[in-house]
């Protein structure tokens, strides 16, 4: 399991209906945005990293008002256990 | 994981993001960071030469998170897939974990260090005594920390006396380094990134940013976006990369061409008015390179590249040349960037020099949103081995060995007898390597070679000329996972990780960042630095190398402080960043910072900026200059334009190999894929290397999307899928060079000409033909050397 603290960089003015379009996704929780309602704060929660990119391209796709996703933090202790495991 | 576990990350993760933004979240406030991780480690990125500062995560004693650290001024919190995904690599069985030599039966034996230590001293000892100081190499890399290429420097230059000292920078940034000293008389940029969100107009020639240093590009993106109709990004490019899409004017040049583009540019400030008169007649000196010439010279030396001649020569239409010059001339400040493109060329010092003649022409230097930036494409390339001076020619604080001031400075830092350092510089790395062999072979000189850090049977051009050389001679190879180059080796060495032993890196903008050691490498796997003081022990330089205790944090800041000490009165002294500071401040420091009160530089060559201009003890620099280039060899204080004539690749497309071959990398995999392609997903999102053609010449030799190509060139093949798309002009073949694989290492097939300032080979250019071998066929095996005594496919 993958958690990431992301944030949707959006065109001004689109925040509302971005936020709305989110909510088709599960895997997205919405936490806040700035001021300017450009940079709306997330969580992804995927099962590997293949999945959380292959999600993030989804919605891209999909949204077109979203101009860049960034991560700022990503928890991947489980894949570690994963990984030394040879699981991986 | 457990819900309430879960629920904290979330919030956490999310608190930290808005953090980064500044962004007040009431409802991650409830999120208590101790129980996500029991502590947070400051340090840096270890890919690409961003320097990207992040906060490693350790809880149960191993990594278990990455954030990007929110006031770090190079990347402000956010990390690429690269950044986040690439340490799991260190978790990974295939590890090295305890030291290893060759044995009678051509296998490797596990062994004590004891027993490889002893070996390795010996047998440098025996081949000095029996073939000279010089028999002897080290072949560093842009990943090794600072302190290691310093440690090892000054092992080799001033235990030995030898400059057979190189590195895998002389790869990727020797021209760049060329070019700022031919121009400025020392090395690296004047600004900063900071300059990026400055600037109204940025250059972008031979980079792709958005696969090769993302937080960079996402920079540039979003000071695109938040001014679209204020700011420009052009793109000199034969390919339209990722970021070549987002470009206003794009430049796409012919490979190897560009020189002509970036003189007709020049033409066109000229003849526009677009240039800065100042500039040009306070800090300009025209020059041939063999003689100064006047202003008047270079005008006429420019009126040979007309925009249609040079459309001619390069393909590139001549509207895109003058639009691109109208904007860098007349909608500055302007900022240019630029990597692997420039660099690894046959001109690649040329190409740097033109691009720094466009600045100081148009008076684009030196000021806020205004500089000549070279983007450097290792974590350390310019903190590690170009200040620590790293290279077969150079000394700490980038000095030449062949300058008698430099030597004897630094044999009084090091407390040796003056005369001791060599004042011949050693060989270059693609003449180090084509002078390694055997004992009994009276034309290879060097007999022995130590490697840290890198993977050169992978990653040298025409990379099979050299394998019997490396085969023959005693190679000892310091890494963390089975490369090709340890099937070659006589002993390896396993090393630890970056998280698993601290230290500094320098990253692109002279910026120096400190990491901490956060956990404990597996196995028996060690420090370089304690490797390399264990080795000078056992060879009697104790003395000099007196870091040789188990503790690497204690090892790395001795090591550390004896750099600072032997550059301090150096243009290049980071006398004021000791490691105190360096743990304190959340973003390093930049060089010059010649004192423990100095803030660092921003700024070079600008007085209220740069504390070398009133430090006379270092350069002396005349009170009335405000901008003064004080590299400058004549002491006027000016860079030199210089006048270079137009001279494509060494080996273009002809009736025989009819394709342009470009290499590079992809934004998942990193280098020779030894780290990325053991990260499952970045694995399976690029699990091999393929070849990329343009429609209209797939079609004229029959080749659909997967179908299996052979491309080859005079040296050597690859048998490749092919990927059929519109990226390149028609003519222009790309591979990328992570895939370890026999069949897909494309540098079987680059060239190894190199330019003649720099000796940095050409591996963007070369010719090549192509042949369809058969149907597509799946070859996404993710291959991966596993065994360090898996057979070399080749026999060498």
């Amino acid at each position: 399991m993958i958690i990431t603290g992301s944030a949707i960089m959006v065109r001004s003015g689109t925040d509302k209906s971005v936020e709305r379009k989110l909510e088709a996704f599960p895997q997205v929780t919405f936490h806040g945005k700035s001021n300017s309602g450009t940079d709306l704060i997330v969580n992804f929660e995927c099962g590997d990293q293949e999945e959380l990119e292959s999600l993030c391209r989804t919605i891209r796709d999909s949204i077109p008002e979203i101009v860049d996703i960034g991560h700022i933090y990503v928890n991947f202790e489980d894949e570690i256990e994963k990984i030394k495991g040879g699981l991986s | 994981m457990d819900l309430t576990r879960r629920e904290m990350i979330k919030m956490s993760a999310a608190g930290f993001a808005a953090a980064a933004l500044n962004i007040s979240l009431p409802t991650t406030s409830a999120a208590n960071e101790e129980i996500v991780v029991d502590k947070w480690i400051k340090g840096t990125c270890r890919f690409c030469g961003t320097g990207c500062g992040i906060y490693a995560g350790v809880r149960n004693g191993q990594l278990a998170g990455i954030r990007g650290n929110p006031q770090a001024v190079t990347n402000f919190g956010f990390l690429c897939v690269k950044g986040f995904k690439g340490y799991i690599s260190m978790y990974h069985p295939d590890r090295l974990k305890f030291p290893m030599m060759r044995g009678a039966d051509d296998k490797f034996h596990k062994v004590s260090w004891d027993d490889a230590l002893n070996k390795v001293a010996n047998k440098f000892k025996e081949l000095q005594e029996k073939f000279g100081k010089d028999s002897v190499a080290f072949y560093g890399s842009g990943q090794c920390m600072t302190e290691e290429s310093y440690t090892f420097n000054k092992l080799w230059k001033g235990g030995f006396r030898s400059n057979m000292v190189e590195g895998n920078p002389r790869l990727c940034m020797a021209s760049a380094v060329g070019g700022y000293i031919t121009t400025f008389g020392t090395d690296e940029p004047a600004g900063s990134y900071a300059d990026i969100e400055k600037a109204r107009t940025i250059f972008i020639v031979g980079s792709n940013m958005a696969e090769c240093h993302p937080i960079l590009f996402r920079r540039v993106a979003r000071h695109k976006l938040q001014n679209p109709d204020n700011v420009n990004i052009m793109v000199c490019e034969p390919r339209l990369t990722p970021t070549a899409r987002i470009a206003d004017v794009w430049l796409p040049a012919d490979p190897g061409t560009d020189l002509a583009v970036f003189h007709c540019m020049a033409r066109e400030l000229i003849k526009n008015n677009w240039t800065d008169a100042w500039y040009i007649n306070n800090l300009c000196r025209f020059s041939t390179g063999a003689q100064d010439v006047d202003f008047k010279a270079y005008v006429d030396f420019l009126e040979q590249f007309t925009p249609e001649a040079v459309e001619k020569i390069t393909r590139c239409p001549a509207g895109n040349i003058k639009e691109a010059a109208r904007l860098f001339g007349s909608h500055g400040p302007s900022m240019s960037l630029w990597t692997m493109g420039l660099n690894q060329r046959t001109r690649g010092v040329w190409a740097n020099n033109l691009i720094h003649n466009l600045h100081l022409i148009s008076g684009n230097i030196c000021k806020e949103g205004a500089d000549s930036f070279s983007i450097t494409g290792q974590p350390n390339a310019c903190g590690g081995v170009r200040e620590t001076g790293s290279l077969c020619q150079l000394l700490p604080g980038t000095r030449s060995v062949t300058d008698a001031a430099a030597r004897a400075d630094v044999e009084k830092s090091w407390k040796l007898p003056p005369g001791t350092i060599d004042p011949k510089p050693g060989f270059h790395t693609m003449e180090m390597f084509a002078k390694l062999g055997a004992e009994n072979d009276q034309t290879k000189p060097l007999k022995a070679m130590l490697t840290s850090t890198t993977n050169p049977a992978q990653s040298l051009p025409n990379a099979p000329k050299y394998f019997k050389g490396m085969k023959e001679g005693f190679l000892v190879v310091l890494d963390i996972f089975p490369t090709r180059t340890t099937q070659l080796a006589d002993v390896i060495l396993p090393a630890a990780f970056i998280y698993e032993k601290g230290g500094v890196y320098g990253c692109s903008e002279r910026r120096s960042q400190l990491t901490q050691k956060c956990v404990d490498p597996p196995g028996e796997a060690k420090s370089d630095v304690w490797i390399a003081a264990q080795i000078a022990k056992r060879m009697g330089m104790e003395r000099l190398i007196p870091w040789n205790g188990d503790d690497p944090q204690i090892a790395y800041q001795m090591a550390w402080d004896d750099y600072r000490e032997c550059v301090k009165l150096t243009e290049h002294s980071l006398y004021g960043m000791t490691y105190d500071r360096l743990k304190q401040l959340e973003a390093g420091l930049q060089w010059p910072c010649p004192d423990e009160k100095s803030p660092g530089t921003a700024r070079r060559y600008v007085r209220g900026y740069d504390p070398i201009m009133n430090m006379p003890e270092i350069v002396k620099v005349p009170s009335s200059a405000l901008i003064y280039f004080y590299g400058d060899k004549k002491h006027e204080g000016k860079a030199n334009v210089l006048l270079r004539p137009y001279k494509g690749a060494e080996e273009p497309p002809d009736k025989d190999y009819p394709f342009f071959l470009t290499t590079g990398r992809v934004i998942e995999q990193w280098h020779t894929g030894t780290m990325t392609m053991r990260v499952a997903e970045i694995a399976r999102s690029k699990p091999n290397a393929y070849l990329e053609i343009h429609p209209s010449d797939a079609k004229e030799y029959g080749i659909k999307e997967g179908d299996m190509v052979k491309i080859a060139s005079r040296r050597g093949f690859n048998i490749l899928p092919a990927r059929v798309v519109k990226n390149s002009l028609p003519g222009i073949l790309f591979v990328p060079w992570f895939d370890q694989e026999w069949d897909r290492m494309i540098n079987r097939v680059t060239i190894d000409a190199f330019d003649e300032g720099s000796k940095q080979p050409e591996f963007k250019i070369c010719a090549v033909k192509i042949e369809k071998l058969g149907e597509p066929k799946d070859v996404s095996d993710m291959y991966i050397i596993s065994d360090p005594n898996a057979p070399f496919p080749e026999k060498v």
